[in-house]
């Protein structure tokens, strides 16, 4: 009996030691860090060129897109628009399509880097949320 | 009216404490008159439920906006439709749809069973109604549905989320929910084996209809998620792991596995303590899920809001579930001990471990990873998330894995496997798989997910074809019917194994959608008028856009021209649809051009700045082979259908018949599988259908001309025509048969029965015999042309009327060996 259970506790031990080294190892490369605009803006450098998900609100007004092509122009801000103050403020670039929900004031999350000169969105990664004033706010966007 | 709702909630809290105690009390004491008095009790509950949900949904109806719930979710623009389906639109309202069914299901499933599992119902009252204390405790301190406004009363209502006013949308819910609030019915017979000790396989029997049927309408719901996904949301996919779509996942994982391994407990004895663990495990995960999109733990872009009340009795819930139920395991366990040990790695109960295995593993994950960004931030502070891809890293081998199972634990024997069987069993599959791999290399696929998928695909459908062809091969020559009586049998005898074997068909099917996915093309574009962009094989031209208005929203369509090879195939019109008083949330209509090989998949992304000069931004996708999905779906509800009919359904093809009085009933499904394949083989059979001589002999007497006329030409080809008419050499052939016989001097009735013996049936008469068995031959064209869930109910219960008090004895089998062969392969699981 005690030899089936030396098998069997070391095929589990394999198993489990493979499985969490496997998870380690596409943790990694997955994961996307999920972070405030103002927990970004104090240390930039570090974060820059890591994968973000950066939280923030769509400064109002700020949106501008080149004529007749999908290439964009946003600033986002810390808090919401009309709080006291806004927080920090990013410059966003990205190219392609954005959800209906992508307006002025709109909470928005974006995938992407930090760059030197803003933050580069990748491709789909816009996902806003509308100031909604339902519960039952249902998806406004996928990635 | 709402005063009236709050009073029926609390009433239902009362009965259902009452139901619950006084069984207990009624089971301690063994005394029948309180246990009736609890089922009484129970019963109640489900009455005040439906009342209760009368009232809510009239106060839909009527516009009664004074209730809050009512305020939220609809208003008096809605079609009548939504404004019944606004019930389960919100939070409160589902809370209370989940106790209206499972007072419902609960009822059914008590009723059913209380004769049979006397010593059972008892405590399965005591713990549903548990289940349902808790919700409706809920229900009534914090999510009353019936909170009115104290105040002042608004003139209409907020109206439902216009992404919801989606057909899809309203069945979704509730099929979602009908899956989830199923699954309570099994945990509370298991939790009653427990507490009762009967821990003999009997609670299975009475839980597997309700596991499988949960299970279907779990599958149901996540696969119209998909479609509304896909149809609705346009984004291309059908499938984000989103945290919602996953908490319906989680317990379908877990409820697949209890289905498998409850075959093995019943076959071999094994695997007691897993199988307990399995039904507690899902009823938790379903419970899990609820709190996990419902509380705001997890966030996702359509969990319901945030609520810290709510998080904090789901999760005091869900510690008495998990205290309660293991305890009691660890309670029973030297009565949970099993019977028997495994005697190889290479035997069927074996492969359902590892299937169960993985199916838990991958809840196991698919939780971790839903989890994941609540987790990380707990521990690290750092909220990390982790994307689509990270699921599909790991989902993607495991799936596949998985579908590898799927043909491979089949062909595998009970208790241990010999190295002659393997070689006997794998032949055909792996060829199948081999040859697949072979020709998919040859052509150059360089997706190696799809790739392997498809190859597993073929090795599936090998092992599923070899499974009938042998079952029914063994059946045909015990029972001497024709193959395809044979056939049915089998699967009568086996409804469970082989309506098992064609879900399995199903989920490969949705398997090839999902490898499809491999091949997707995508591209983002901003069209000017008159401009056109490639994909694909398409072209795609943005022919403008237009406004207009019908009264209950403003649309804006585009008008896009898909060309093909140079050639305009086909016009589209993607549009942004803005619902009054939704105009910040404009709902997207996904143009779809179908085919069972590809989709083409335009969403206008509207911007307010394109309409003046009528350009389309538009997201354009080639999705290979998503319609699979769909029906592998259909497929899967089949195989569940026929797993889930009354036995009795399939009585007339399980006799074994002896040959005279087997004439009609061979002649019969015959006659209706012939139908069948006529229907996919007619252009395979117009290649016997030779022109005949054109000399038709005139009929030498009545006889022979009426038998002309009821009588038709059997070559396949020709439409059932008539001797009289038919000019092929078939015909002739039969003419010449029939001037014989006639010649011979015999009766009609002589010369029916010397044709059916001559053709094995009776398809060569224009319409079958009008009496007893073969009148259902009618039946069959119908069975054919719905392959409905209800109609292969309804159709098959027909049938089964038809054979009471008609069945032949069955005759004594040729040979013993056989037989017991028959047995050994055909032992039905159910």
């Amino acid at each position: 009996m005690t030899h089936r259970y030396i098998k069997i506790g070391l095929t589990s031990a394999v198993l489990v030691l493979a499985f969490t080294g496997l998870l380690w190892s596409t943790l990694r490369e997955g994961t996307e860090y999920f972070k405030y605009v103002d927990e970004v803006l104090p240390q930039r450098q570090s974060w820059e060129g890591k994968p973000l998900q950066l939280k923030g609100y769509v400064v109002p007004g700020s949106r501008l897109r080149k004529p007749d092509t999908l290439e964009w122009r946003f600033k986002v801000q810390n808090n919401p628009a009309r709080s006291a103050e806004s927080g920090g403020v990013v410059d966003v670039s990205y190219t392609g399509i954005v959800p209906d929900t992508f307006k002025d004031e709109a909470e928005v999350v974006l995938r992407g880097q930090l760059g030197p000169d803003g933050f580069h969105v990748v491709k789909d990664g816009v996902v806003a949320k509308c100031p909604s004033k339902y519960e039952a706010a249902a998806a406004a966007s996928k990635s | 009216m709402a005063s009236l709702g709050t009073f029926l909630l609390l009433a239902a809290f009362v009965a259902c404490s009452y139901a619950a105690v006084i069984s207990v009390a009624g089971a301690r004491r063994g005394s029948r008159r309180l246990i009736e008095s609890g089922i009484g009790a129970f019963y109640l509950v489900c009455a005040l439920m439906t009342v209760a949900s009368a009232v809510i949904v009239n106060a839909f109806l009527t516009g009664d906006y004074s209730i809050k719930y009512v305020h939220n979710y609809s208003d008096s623009v809605q079609p009548l439709f939504y404004k019944i389906t606004s019930y389960w639109g919100g939070l409160d309202g589902s809370i209370m749809f989940w106790v209206f069914l499972l007072s419902v299901f609960g009822s059914i499933a008590v009723y059913v069973n209380r004769e049979r599992h006397r010593e059972l119902i008892p405590y399965v009252v005591a713990v549903i109604s548990t289940v349902q204390m808790f919700f409706l405790y809920l229900m009534v301190v914090h999510k009353n549905p019936f909170t009115t406004f104290l105040t002042e009363v608004p003139a209409d209502g907020r109206g439902l989320n216009p992404l919801l006013q989606n057909y899809w949308m309203v069945i979704h819910p509730p099929s979602l929910y009908t899956g989830f609030v199923g699954m309570t019915i099994p945990y509370a017979f298991g939790m009653a084996a427990l507490i009762t000790g009967h821990l003999d396989d009997s609670w299975l029997r009475a839980v597997r209809r309700w596991t499988m049927f949960s299970w279907i309408f779990l599958s149901f719901g996540l696969t119209l998620g998909m479609i509304w996904a896909y149809e609705e949301l346009g984004w291309g996919g059908f499938w984000g792991w989103d945290p919602v779509e996953n908490a319906g996942l989680l317990p379908w994982f877990t409820a697949t596995a209890f289905l498998h391994s409850v075959i093995v407990q019943e076959r071999r004895s094994m695997l007691r303590i897993w199988n307990v663990t399995l039904v507690i495990v899902t009823f938790f995960l379903t419970i899990f899920g609820t709190f996990m999109t419902r509380s705001g733990v997890v966030q996702s872009v359509h969990a319901f809001g945030s609520d810290v009340v709510l998080a904090r009795l789901f999760t005091g819930f869900m510690i008495v579930i998990l205290t309660f139920s293991f305890g009691l395991v660890i309670h029973r366990l030297p009565l949970l001990r099993a019977r028997n040990e495994f005697d190889s790695w290479l035997s069927r109960e074996a492969a359902f471990l590892v299937n169960n295995w993985i199916l838990l593993f991958s809840a196991l994950f698919v939780l971790f990873a839903t989890m994941f960004p609540t987790l990380s931030e707990a521990v690290t502070g750092n909220r990390l998330t982790v994307g689509p891809p990270f699921f599909n890293k790991w989902m993607a081998p495991i799936g596949l894995f998985l579908l590898f199972l799927t043909g491979f634990g089949p062909l595998l024997a009970w208790r241990k496997s010999t190295l002659s069987n393997l070689r006997d069993q794998f032949l055909w599959p792996t060829l199948a798989a081999l040859v697949t791999g072979g020709v998919l290399v040859a052509l150059g696929v360089r997706v190696w997910s799809s790739g392997l998928c498809f190859a597993m695909s073929a090795f599936v459908t090998g092992t599923i074809t070899q499974e009938f062809w042998r079952g029914a091969n063994v059946r045909r020559g015990v029972t001497g019917t024709d193959v395809f009586t044979a056939l049915v049998g089998l699967v009568g005898r086996n409804k469970r194994r082989y309506g098992g074997y064609i879900v399995h068909l199903g989920i490969m099917l949705m398997f090839l959608g999902f490898a499809g996915s491999g091949f997707k093309q995508e591209q983002q574009v901003q069209l000017k008028v008159g401009q056109e962009t490639t994909l694909g094989h398409y072209t795609i031209r943005n022919d403008g856009v237009k406004v207009s208005d019908d009264g209950q929203k403003q649309m804006v369509t585009g008008y896009i021209s898909v060309f093909r090879d140079g050639k305009r195939i086909d016009t589209m019109y993607p549009a942004k649809w803005f619902f009054r008083k939704h105009e910040a949330e404009p709902t997207t209509e996904v143009a779809i051009r179908r085919s069972f090989a590809e989709d083409l998949y335009i969403v206008l992304a509207f911007q307010p700045s394109d309409l003046s000069t009528q350009s389309a931004s538009l997201q354009i996708n080639v999705n290979p082979l998503v319609d699979w999905v769909w029906f592998g779906f259909a497929i899967m509800a089949l195989g569940t259908g026929i797993a889930l009919l009354p036995e009795r359904t399939y009585a007339f093809a399980l006799a074994k018949l002896p040959e005279a009085a087997g004439a009609a009933a061979t002649a019969s499904t015959t006659v209706g599988l012939l139908l069948a394949l006529w229907l996919c083989a007619t252009p395979l059979l117009a290649a016997q259908h030779e022109a005949g001589t054109g000399v038709m002999l005139k009929p030498i007497n009545p006889l022979e001309a009426t038998m002309r006329d009821e009588m038709a030409c059997t070559c396949g080809s020709c439409e059932h025509e008539a001797l009289s008419k038919c000019p092929c050499s078939a015909a002739d052939q039969m003419r010449g048969e029939l001037r014989t016989q006639v010649e011979l001097g015999k009766t009609r009735e002589e010369i029916i029965s010397h044709f059916i013996a001559l053709f094995g049936g009776q398809q060569f008469l224009r319409s079958p015999i009008d009496k007893g068995f073969n009148r259902l031959a009618w039946l069959f064209p119908y069975l054919v042309g719905t392959i409905g869930l209800v109609v292969v109910g309804v159709t098959a219960r027909r049938w089964s009327r038809h054979q009471d008090g008609s069945d032949p004895a069955p005759a004594e089998p040729p040979d013993r060996e056989i037989e017991e062969r028959l047995d050994d392969e055909l032992r039905n699981l159910d």
